[in-house]
Protein backbone atom coordinates (compact mmCIF):
# COMPACT_ATOMS: atom_id res chain seq x y z
CA UNK A 1 0.00 0.00 0.00
CA UNK A 2 1.25 3.50 -0.69
CA UNK A 3 -0.21 6.46 0.72
CA UNK A 4 0.07 10.34 0.70
CA UNK A 5 -0.86 12.06 3.97
CA UNK A 6 -1.70 15.35 3.52
CA UNK A 7 -3.03 16.05 6.68
CA UNK A 8 -1.60 14.26 9.38
CA UNK A 9 -4.91 12.76 11.45
CA UNK A 10 -2.97 11.37 14.60
CA UNK A 11 -3.88 12.22 17.74
CA UNK A 12 -2.07 12.21 20.88
CA UNK A 13 -3.12 12.16 24.36
CA UNK A 14 -1.02 12.33 27.44
CA UNK A 15 -2.41 10.98 30.65
CA UNK A 16 -1.72 14.03 32.87
CA UNK A 17 -2.04 11.98 36.70
CA UNK A 18 -0.08 9.03 34.69
CA UNK A 19 2.98 11.60 33.65
CA UNK A 20 5.65 11.37 36.01
CA UNK A 21 7.55 13.68 33.33
CA UNK A 22 10.74 11.55 33.10
CA UNK A 23 11.52 13.12 29.47
CA UNK A 24 12.18 10.10 27.94
CA UNK A 25 9.49 10.44 25.37
CA UNK A 26 10.98 14.04 24.52
CA UNK A 27 14.60 12.20 24.00
CA UNK A 28 13.06 9.47 21.71
CA UNK A 29 11.03 11.34 19.26
CA UNK A 30 12.71 12.25 16.07
CA UNK A 31 10.55 14.50 15.29
CA UNK A 32 10.39 16.94 18.46
CA UNK A 33 6.77 16.21 18.92
CA UNK A 34 6.76 15.87 23.16
CA UNK A 35 8.10 19.05 25.05
CA UNK A 36 8.10 18.81 28.73
CA UNK A 37 6.04 21.67 30.30
CA UNK A 38 5.32 21.81 34.31
CA UNK A 39 7.09 18.34 34.40
CA UNK A 40 4.76 16.69 32.24
CA UNK A 41 5.30 15.52 28.33
CA UNK A 42 2.84 17.50 25.93
CA UNK A 43 2.49 16.81 22.64
CA UNK A 44 2.98 20.32 21.22
CA UNK A 45 3.92 19.04 17.74
CA UNK A 46 1.57 15.97 16.60
CA UNK A 47 1.02 16.68 13.33
CA UNK A 48 4.64 15.49 12.65
CA UNK A 49 4.09 12.09 13.91
CA UNK A 50 4.64 9.73 11.85
CA UNK A 51 3.09 6.53 14.23
CA UNK A 52 6.22 4.69 15.18
CA UNK A 53 4.99 4.31 18.86
CA UNK A 54 8.47 4.48 20.23
CA UNK A 55 7.36 6.81 23.15
CA UNK A 56 4.85 3.45 23.79
CA UNK A 57 7.04 1.24 24.06
CA UNK A 58 9.47 3.90 26.52
CA UNK A 59 6.79 5.26 28.57
CA UNK A 60 7.60 4.21 31.75
CA UNK A 61 3.90 5.07 33.14
CA UNK A 62 2.04 3.88 29.45
CA UNK A 63 0.70 7.35 30.27
CA UNK A 64 0.40 7.84 25.87
CA UNK A 65 -2.22 7.31 23.35
CA UNK A 66 -2.27 7.95 19.78
CA UNK A 67 -5.71 7.96 17.85
CA UNK A 68 -5.62 7.63 14.09
CA UNK A 69 -1.94 5.45 13.78
CA UNK A 70 -1.76 2.82 11.16
CA UNK A 71 -1.13 -0.38 12.93
CA UNK A 72 1.52 -2.26 11.42
CA UNK A 73 1.37 -6.17 10.88
CA UNK A 74 2.55 -8.12 13.73
CA UNK A 75 4.04 -11.98 13.27
CA UNK A 76 6.34 -12.12 16.63
CA UNK A 77 3.94 -13.07 18.69
CA UNK A 78 4.88 -16.02 21.15
CA UNK A 79 2.15 -18.56 20.11
CA UNK A 80 2.83 -20.99 23.07
CA UNK A 81 2.78 -18.16 25.48
CA UNK A 82 -0.18 -16.61 23.87
CA UNK A 83 -1.70 -20.33 24.67
CA UNK A 84 -0.64 -20.09 28.05
CA UNK A 85 -1.94 -16.82 28.83
CA UNK A 86 -5.22 -17.47 27.41
CA UNK A 87 -5.59 -19.99 29.61
CA UNK A 88 -4.71 -18.78 32.37
CA UNK A 89 -7.04 -15.56 32.08
CA UNK B 1 16.53 -45.44 20.11
CA UNK B 2 13.72 -47.97 20.69
CA UNK B 3 11.81 -49.94 17.92
CA UNK B 4 8.89 -48.80 19.42
CA UNK B 5 9.96 -45.16 18.36
CA UNK B 6 11.57 -46.17 14.93
CA UNK B 7 7.90 -47.59 14.17
CA UNK B 8 6.16 -44.44 15.46
CA UNK B 9 7.90 -42.61 13.66
CA UNK B 10 7.39 -44.42 10.08
CA UNK B 11 3.68 -44.81 10.76
CA UNK B 12 3.56 -40.95 11.00
CA UNK B 13 5.14 -40.74 7.41
CA UNK B 14 3.58 -43.57 5.96
CA UNK B 15 0.46 -42.89 4.04
CA UNK B 16 -1.50 -44.21 1.17
CA UNK B 17 -1.09 -41.22 -1.58
CA UNK B 18 -0.58 -41.74 -4.93
CA UNK B 19 2.00 -38.82 -6.58
CA UNK B 20 2.44 -38.75 -10.14
CA UNK B 21 4.93 -36.23 -11.32
CA UNK B 22 2.34 -34.06 -13.10
CA UNK B 23 0.71 -33.60 -10.13
CA UNK B 24 1.87 -29.99 -9.74
CA UNK B 25 0.39 -28.65 -6.22
CA UNK B 26 -2.08 -25.56 -7.11
CA UNK B 27 -2.11 -24.32 -3.90
CA UNK B 28 -0.15 -23.66 -0.77
CA UNK B 29 -0.72 -26.70 1.86
CA UNK B 30 -1.69 -26.36 4.26
CA UNK B 31 -3.57 -23.57 4.00
CA UNK B 32 -1.94 -19.95 4.42
CA UNK B 33 -3.73 -19.72 7.96
CA UNK B 34 -2.44 -23.09 9.18
CA UNK B 35 1.59 -21.75 8.31
CA UNK B 36 1.83 -19.90 11.49
CA UNK B 37 4.15 -22.17 12.78
CA UNK B 38 6.31 -21.99 9.91
CA UNK B 39 6.57 -17.81 9.71
CA UNK B 40 7.34 -18.14 12.84
CA UNK B 41 10.56 -20.99 12.37
CA UNK B 42 11.61 -19.13 9.05
CA UNK B 43 11.86 -15.91 11.43
CA UNK B 44 13.61 -17.99 14.10
CA UNK B 45 16.41 -18.88 11.10
CA UNK B 46 16.59 -15.61 9.82
CA UNK B 47 17.76 -13.83 13.09
CA UNK B 48 20.22 -17.21 13.59
CA UNK B 49 21.33 -16.56 10.36
CA UNK B 50 21.98 -12.70 10.90
CA UNK B 51 23.41 -13.54 13.86
CA UNK B 52 26.03 -16.20 13.37
CA UNK B 53 27.32 -13.21 10.70
CA UNK B 54 27.31 -10.73 13.10
CA UNK B 55 29.27 -13.29 15.52
CA UNK B 56 31.81 -14.00 12.57
CA UNK B 57 32.38 -10.82 10.31
CA UNK B 58 31.69 -8.25 13.04
CA UNK B 59 31.05 -4.78 12.45
CA UNK B 60 31.70 -5.91 8.76
CA UNK B 61 28.04 -7.70 8.60
CA UNK B 62 26.73 -4.11 8.17
CA UNK B 63 28.73 -3.94 5.10
CA UNK B 64 28.13 -7.21 3.18
CA UNK B 65 24.68 -7.06 3.95
CA UNK B 66 23.86 -3.57 2.39
CA UNK B 67 26.15 -4.47 -0.50
CA UNK B 68 24.40 -8.15 -1.14
CA UNK B 69 20.96 -6.24 -0.77
CA UNK B 70 22.02 -3.30 -2.98
CA UNK B 71 23.50 -5.91 -5.68
CA UNK B 72 19.70 -7.88 -5.11
CA UNK B 73 18.06 -4.68 -5.81
CA UNK B 74 19.81 -4.14 -8.91
CA UNK B 75 19.35 -7.65 -10.33
CA UNK B 76 15.33 -7.51 -9.78
CA UNK B 77 15.07 -4.18 -10.56
CA UNK B 78 16.45 -4.95 -13.89
CA UNK B 79 13.46 -6.25 -15.18
CA UNK B 80 11.11 -3.33 -13.77
CA UNK B 81 9.86 -0.19 -15.66
CA UNK B 82 12.16 2.88 -15.71
CA UNK B 83 11.29 5.74 -14.54
CA UNK B 84 12.68 8.55 -13.69
CA UNK B 85 10.84 10.24 -11.47
CA UNK B 86 11.41 9.29 -8.00
CA UNK B 87 8.24 9.60 -6.19
CA UNK B 88 6.78 7.38 -9.26
CA UNK B 89 9.62 4.83 -8.73
CA UNK B 90 9.13 4.60 -4.83
CA UNK B 91 5.30 3.92 -5.51
CA UNK B 92 6.14 1.44 -8.31
CA UNK B 93 8.48 -0.24 -5.29
CA UNK B 94 5.89 -0.54 -3.50
CA UNK B 95 3.10 -1.85 -5.31
CA UNK B 96 5.80 -4.72 -6.27
CA UNK B 97 6.67 -4.95 -2.45
CA UNK B 98 3.14 -5.03 -1.46
CA UNK B 99 2.23 -7.78 1.00
CA UNK B 100 6.31 -7.83 2.40
CA UNK B 101 6.59 -4.19 3.19
CA UNK B 102 4.47 -0.75 2.85
CA UNK B 103 6.35 2.59 2.58
CA UNK B 104 4.65 5.88 2.72
CA UNK B 105 6.50 8.86 1.75
CA UNK B 106 6.51 11.29 4.64
CA UNK B 107 7.09 14.97 5.01
CA UNK B 108 7.44 16.31 8.64
CA UNK B 109 4.46 19.19 9.33
CA UNK B 110 6.45 21.88 8.49
CA UNK B 111 7.84 21.27 5.42
CA UNK B 112 5.88 21.92 2.51
CA UNK B 113 7.18 19.29 -0.06
CA UNK B 114 7.58 15.82 0.05
CA UNK B 115 11.24 16.07 -1.47
CA UNK B 116 13.14 18.22 0.74
CA UNK B 117 16.29 20.05 0.18
CA UNK B 118 18.52 21.23 3.12
CA UNK B 119 22.26 21.55 3.75
CA UNK B 120 23.00 20.93 -0.14
CA UNK B 121 21.19 17.79 -0.39
CA UNK B 122 17.78 16.31 -1.20
CA UNK B 123 15.98 13.85 0.22
CA UNK B 124 12.49 12.21 0.72
CA UNK B 125 11.51 10.79 4.31
CA UNK B 126 10.30 7.12 3.62
CA UNK B 127 8.30 5.55 7.01
CA UNK B 128 8.24 1.98 6.75
CA UNK B 129 4.85 0.64 8.43
CA UNK B 130 4.46 -3.19 7.79
CA UNK B 131 8.11 -4.44 7.44
CA UNK B 132 9.07 -8.53 7.97
CA UNK B 133 12.40 -7.71 8.79
CA UNK B 134 11.19 -5.49 11.78
CA UNK B 135 8.58 -8.31 12.67
CA UNK B 136 11.77 -10.52 12.68
CA UNK B 137 14.24 -8.64 14.77
CA UNK B 138 11.23 -8.34 17.50
CA UNK B 139 10.31 -11.85 17.50
CA UNK B 140 13.81 -12.73 17.76
CA UNK B 141 14.87 -10.00 20.97
CA UNK B 142 17.23 -8.97 18.84
CA UNK B 143 18.01 -4.93 17.99
CA UNK B 144 16.53 -3.15 14.98
CA UNK B 145 19.30 -1.31 12.72
CA UNK B 146 21.88 -3.99 12.62
CA UNK B 147 22.85 -6.22 9.31
CA UNK B 148 18.96 -7.66 8.83
CA UNK B 149 17.55 -4.26 8.19
CA UNK B 150 20.30 -2.84 6.07
CA UNK B 151 19.78 -5.87 3.39
CA UNK B 152 16.79 -4.60 2.88
CA UNK B 153 18.58 -0.83 2.88
CA UNK B 154 20.73 -2.37 -0.13
CA UNK B 155 17.76 -3.85 -1.80
CA UNK B 156 15.07 -0.54 -1.33
CA UNK B 157 19.10 1.86 -2.49
CA UNK B 158 20.04 -1.00 -5.40
CA UNK B 159 15.88 -0.83 -7.12
CA UNK B 160 15.85 2.79 -6.74
CA UNK B 161 19.32 3.24 -8.73
CA UNK B 162 18.20 0.67 -10.96
CA UNK B 163 14.67 1.76 -11.68
CA UNK B 164 15.95 6.05 -11.54
CA UNK B 165 19.39 5.50 -13.03
CA UNK B 166 20.40 8.24 -10.51
CA UNK B 167 22.55 7.55 -7.47
CA UNK B 168 20.81 7.16 -4.20
CA UNK B 169 21.69 6.45 -0.59
CA UNK B 170 19.38 5.64 2.65
CA UNK B 171 19.94 7.07 6.17
CA UNK B 172 17.99 5.20 9.60
CA UNK B 173 16.22 8.12 11.03
CA UNK B 174 14.50 6.41 13.39
CA UNK B 175 13.35 2.97 14.46
CA UNK B 176 10.18 1.80 16.68
CA UNK B 177 7.78 -0.84 17.60
CA UNK B 178 5.31 0.34 15.00
CA UNK B 179 6.86 2.16 12.07
CA UNK B 180 10.56 3.20 11.01
CA UNK B 181 11.91 6.61 9.59
CA UNK B 182 14.42 6.63 6.58
CA UNK B 183 15.64 9.34 4.52
CA UNK B 184 16.27 8.35 0.99
CA UNK B 185 19.07 10.87 -0.03
CA UNK B 186 19.04 11.50 -3.87
CA UNK B 187 22.68 11.88 -5.14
Amino acid sequence: MYRYRVVSVIEIRVDENACNGCGLCVKDCPMQVYELRDSVSVPVRAASCMGCLSCHEICPAQALEHRGVYPSRRHYIDIRVCEMLNRVI
Amino acid sequence: MTDGTIREMKDAFSTSTVYRSEDVPLRCIPPPDELEDTLHGLMKLNGLIIRSLEEIAGRGANAVTYRAGRKYGHEVAKYFRKIENVEEALKELSYILHGQYTIEIWKPADKDRYIIEENGSTFIYLVFHDCIVRQTLRRNGQPQGGPLCLTLFGYVVGAIEEITGKKAKLEIVHTGPNACLKKLILQ
